[in-house]
């Protein structure tokens, strides 16, 4: 998003535009405060911080249209034909909503409500946005699309279920995000230098029970932990040396390994006892802390895995935008040949983003051990396409060099708050994976379409 | 000079490439891994539970493995088509048509064997037929469409039936019980199979793989690409629904989940089998062969009874042939550049002659184990595992008696004839392929062949007393 440069400049119709709309807004804010029975003091900034998020917003839209306006050139077919070519994904998107909508409110008594017709506004409001807006942004479209289409579905979720935007659920929406974050930080590594790690569901469920039957046999939380995110270390290594000549089935390499390594750890696990797979015993209470719904990190009432989770992101993103490996990491992404060249070393590159993928599976392991409270191998299964999804849905290439953390970072929050809005609902969990699954084309779509072939000779 | 032969052996490699390539496939040389695993394993599992060469054996293992097969089979053209299309949705594609055939069956909708099959090849086309629309219009990665389709199909198969049940068509439940070996189930792997090989002798088939291999390529030179990537989704569709009702046949019922298992093992069946997920190249002998040793595997492995850990030995040992298979195809380029006439053929003439040894070693020769005792390893309740059963086992020995030693002394001559028979086989191929060039090769291999028949023709004489020579008369 490029905010650099002089601040853009608008015409006086516009700016009282603006302003008229940004005071109504402001002032349909302070009504509603009122009829809430809030303290003042909270409308009143409530209010000044309403009216400077618009006008800002105003002026950087507003001013990106402009800027653009004024380097096009005149004289193309005709303005309807114009409009039509560029905005015909919109268009069918508004009608199929439109449609879709229509066919619900004819066929549900209930359906039509005040509150469905403002979530089909927010829809439509999304899809016209990410058209039009979409295509100002050159480098980081989907993260801008990302974000709107999950403050749409957080705004539709708060409107049309009860304590959507509680604390509580905010929590464990959060808390489950950074699971799937945390085990998702390997796919986005993985997939920049355009490979794929299925093994991640496997080593999280081996970690998982690793873990437990470690403890179970009287070593000290601390050291059995050491020595799980060890080993998880070593079965990334272990998958990078093997998938690094066989980059082209890198999918199958890796989940080879995966079914060898939860096989193996099962078999460990599981000589001399009963209960096959799965192993019993009590998890220290810090642990349990770490990860469980009502833990707190330094008094503060949220599980520190949001915390963790959120320095994991922090020194990701940073350190792949500023620092020299990251770059190297995007070099060797875009370009295997040019980045040989001037001496960055591929296979050493390849190896580590597979160890750290193990490392971070293995965490992600060892912390749903603090939330779960007893080892279970299947832990990790829903991971599997999770984490991909979560990769795709954000805007991460799988081909490799574009994309990054904090896309991931996006796709991960949609996919938990339209999960934790599906059941919100009341919808069943197949249910559930049926719309999950036909949403996520569509999102795909909206900015991770490839040229067409006639394009690229 | 030194150079010039170098030249010359340059040139020849690339012509054997090109010819190889021309032939469509036909002298792949990665089939040399699933080809050597495949007899490997048939090898073990019949010394393990010798009745699986029973009319019985063979008839349930063809209904259990068909499924698979076919869904191997219907993830190779789509896989052909490049863009590294893997169908991660065929599994609950194959759980979608099974539940929705069985519910409409159950109402009463579709009854007749001919409408069941255009139900479940049309529904399995048309599934394609949308995916193709998706991945040549919306210019999405297919696997992100494979994706958003396990996710759908494996929803909405719980909707649809949400526990296992239902009845499969009468006719279709007897197929299942696996007591022959010429049962329907194999008619449809043959049919299937002999439909792959006539399409694969197309020029459209042709077109498919130039596609898969380079897209701009085939664009430039005029290959259709839009009809030939919605035709390979179409055939691919239509596998699958021969798939679902191989599946439907072997479980005789709905499930909605069990059908989602088999994305796993289709893909690596197919990976197994020397297809390369990045297009271009796959082939349904190497299919069959990848779909039978996963089978095979499955099948060695329930013979050991591992007790409790079974189901982890499985996986265990599925992931690590996986991976050292994977492994051994880098070392093909190597093998390429000493044996360039490697048949994949004669390979497996050659092989299966020593495994038709070892089947008939495993059923006459030593003192069959009691099939009750093998049905009770198979199927039987999982006991405590014993350390010792790991590392021995595979290693029993039967010994042999006076019976046995006689018996032995009369399968000779059969073994050595056989071997002979491989022997002048692989030199008459040798002077064949090398005969239009001038080198000492091809006269070498005459000579060798002639020293071979000489030997044998000695031997011969030399055990003319014995009863043993008759046999080795008939087979001259």
């Amino acid at each position: 998003m490029s905010m650099t440069g002089s601040t853009p400049r608008l015409g006086l119709p516009a700016t009282i535009l603006g302003l008229a709309i940004g005071l109504v807004l402001t002032v349909v804010g302070v009504v509603f405060g009122f009829m809430q029975g809030l303290s003042v003091q909270m409308i009143i900034l409530a209010a000044i911080a309403t009216m400077a998020a618009f006008t800002w917003g105003w002026r950087f839209v507003l001013g990106q249209f402009e800027r653009e306006k004024a380097g096009e050139t005149e004289g193309q077919p005709s303005e309807l034909r114009q409009v039509w070519q560029q905005f015909r994904p919109a268009i069918y998107g508004f009608l199929v909503i439109c449609g879709i909508f229509l066919a619900l409110s004819l066929t549900i008594e209930t359906f039509f409500n005040i509150w469905n017709v403002i979530s089909l506004i927010i829809l439509l409001t999304i899809v016209v946005l990410t058209r039009t807006l979409g295509r100002f942004f050159q480098e980081n479209r989907s993260a801008f699309i990302g974000i709107m289409v999950l403050s749409g579905l957080f705004s539709i979720g708060a409107m049309n279920i009860e304590g959507f935007a509680s604390g509580s659920n905010i929590r464990s929406m959060l808390l489950f995000a950074s699971f799937l974050g945390i085990a998702s930080v390997g796919q986005t590594l993985v997939a920049l230098l355009g490979g794929l790690d299925l093994s991640i569901p496997f080593i999280i469920g081996a970690a998982n029970v690793g873990l437990m039957y470690l403890i179970a046999l009287g070593l000290p939380p601390w050291l059995a932990m050491l020595i799980v995110l060890a080993a998880g270390i070593l079965l990334g290594l272990i998958n990078g040396f093997l998938s690094f000549r066989l980059q082209g089935q890198a999918l199958i390499v890796t989940l080879g390994t995966g079914f060898a390594i939860s096989g193996g750890v099962q078999i460990l696990t599981s000589i001399g006892t009963a209960y096959g797979g799965n192993v019993f015993g009590t998890v220290p209470d810090w642990l349990s802390n770490l990860a469980a719904m009502n833990g707190t990190t330094f008094g503060l009432p949220f599980p520190p895995v949001i915390a963790i989770w959120a320095v994991v992101g922090v020194v990701l993103i940073a350190g792949m935008r500023y620092t020299v490996y990251g770059r190297f990491l995007y070099a060797l992404g875009v370009n295997r040949t040019s980045a040989k060249r001037v001496m960055i070393s591929e296979p050493v590159y390849w190896v580590m983003m597979y160890a750290l993928s193990g490392f971070f599976a293995a965490l992600t392991g060892c912390l749903l051990l603090g939330w779960s409270g007893g080892g279970f191998i299947s832990v990790g299964d829903q991971y599997l396409f999770l984490t991909l999804a979560a990769v795709v849905v954000g805007g991460t290439s799988l081909i490799g060099g574009q994309g990054g953390y904090g896309f991931t970072v996006i796709g991960v929050l949609v996919l938990q708050v339209l999960s934790s809005f599906l059941v919100g609902i009341g919808l069943d969990f197949e249910w559930q994976q049926f719309i999950f699954g036909l949403l996520i084309l569509p999102m795909v779509a909206l900015y991770a379409r490839s040229p067409h072939i006639r394009t690229q000779i | 000079m030194n150079k010039a032969l170098t030249n010359t052996r340059t040139e020849t490699v690339s012509d054997r490439a090109v010819a190889g390539q021309a032939q469509g496939g036909r002298a792949n040389p990665f089939l040399l891994v699933p080809i050597t695993m495949f007899f490997a394993l048939l090898g073990l599992a019949v010394l393990r539970a010798p009745n699986l060469m029973s009319s019985n054996g063979i008839g349930s293992a063809i209904i259990v493995a068909t499924p698979l097969i076919l869904a191997t089979y219907a993830l190779m053209a789509s896989v052909i088509s490049g863009r590294g299309t893997v169908d991660l949705s065929i599994g609950p594609l194959i759980g979608f048509i099974n539940v929705t055939l069985i519910q409409l069956h159950g109402a009463g909708v579709i009854a007749s064997p001919i409408t069941i099959f255009v139900y479940a090849i049309l529904t399995g086309a048309l599934y394609q037929f949308i995916f193709a629309l998706i991945v040549i219009y919306v210019r999405v990665q297919p696997i992100i469409v494979s994706l958003s389709g396990y996710l759908a199909l494996s929803g909405i198969n719980l909707v649809i039936l949400p526990r296992p049940g239902g009845m499969a068509p009468q006719f279709m439940a007897d197929w299942g019980l696996g007591t022959t070996i010429f049962s329907p189930v194999l008619a449809i792997l043959v049919l299937a199979t002999i439909a792959w090989g006539l399409f694969s002798r197309t020029a459209f088939f042709t077109h498919l793989r130039l596609m898969g291999s380079d897209e701009r390529a085939a664009y430039t030179s005029g290959v259709p690409i839009t009809v030939v990537r919605i035709g390979a989704h179409l055939i691919s569709g239509a596998f699958a629904g021969l798939a679902a009702i191989a599946f439907t046949a072997l479980i005789s019922s709905g499930d909605p989940s069990q059908g989602t298992t088999y994305t796993l093992i289709a893909v690596t069946a197919l990976v197994l089998g020397g297809a390369s997920l990045a297009g271009g190249r796959a082939s349904a002998f190497g299919s069959f062969l990848g779909a039978a040793n996963l089978y095979l595997i499955t099948f060695v492995l329930a013979t050991f009874n591992f007790g409790a850990v079974q189901s982890f030995v499985t996986n265990l040992a599925y992931g690590s042939i996986l991976v050292i298979s994977l492994l051994l195809t880098l070392i093909i380029p190597f093998i390429q550049r000493h044996i360039h006439n490697f048949s994949p053929l004669l390979y497996f003439v050659a092989l299966s002659v020593v495994a038709l040894g070892v089947i008939l070693h495993a059923t006459n020769d030593s003192p069959v184990r009691d099939p009750a005792e093998v049905e009770a390893s198979v199927t039987g309740p999982l006991a405590p595992i014993a350390p010792e059963a790991l590392y021995v086992a595979p290693l029993e020995v039967a010994r042999p008696d006076a019976q046995t030693i006689a018996l032995r002394n009369q399968a000779a001559p059969f073994v050595f004839a056989a071997l002979l028979l491989a022997v002048i086989a692989f030199f008459v191929r040798t002077a064949f392929n090398q005969s239009d060039r001038r080198r000492i090769a091809p006269v070498a291999a005459v000579v060798i062949t002639l020293m071979v028949l000489l030997g044998a023709w000695l031997m011969r004489e030399g055990a003319a007393a014995g009863t043993a020579g008759v046999e080795v008369e008939d087979l001259r």
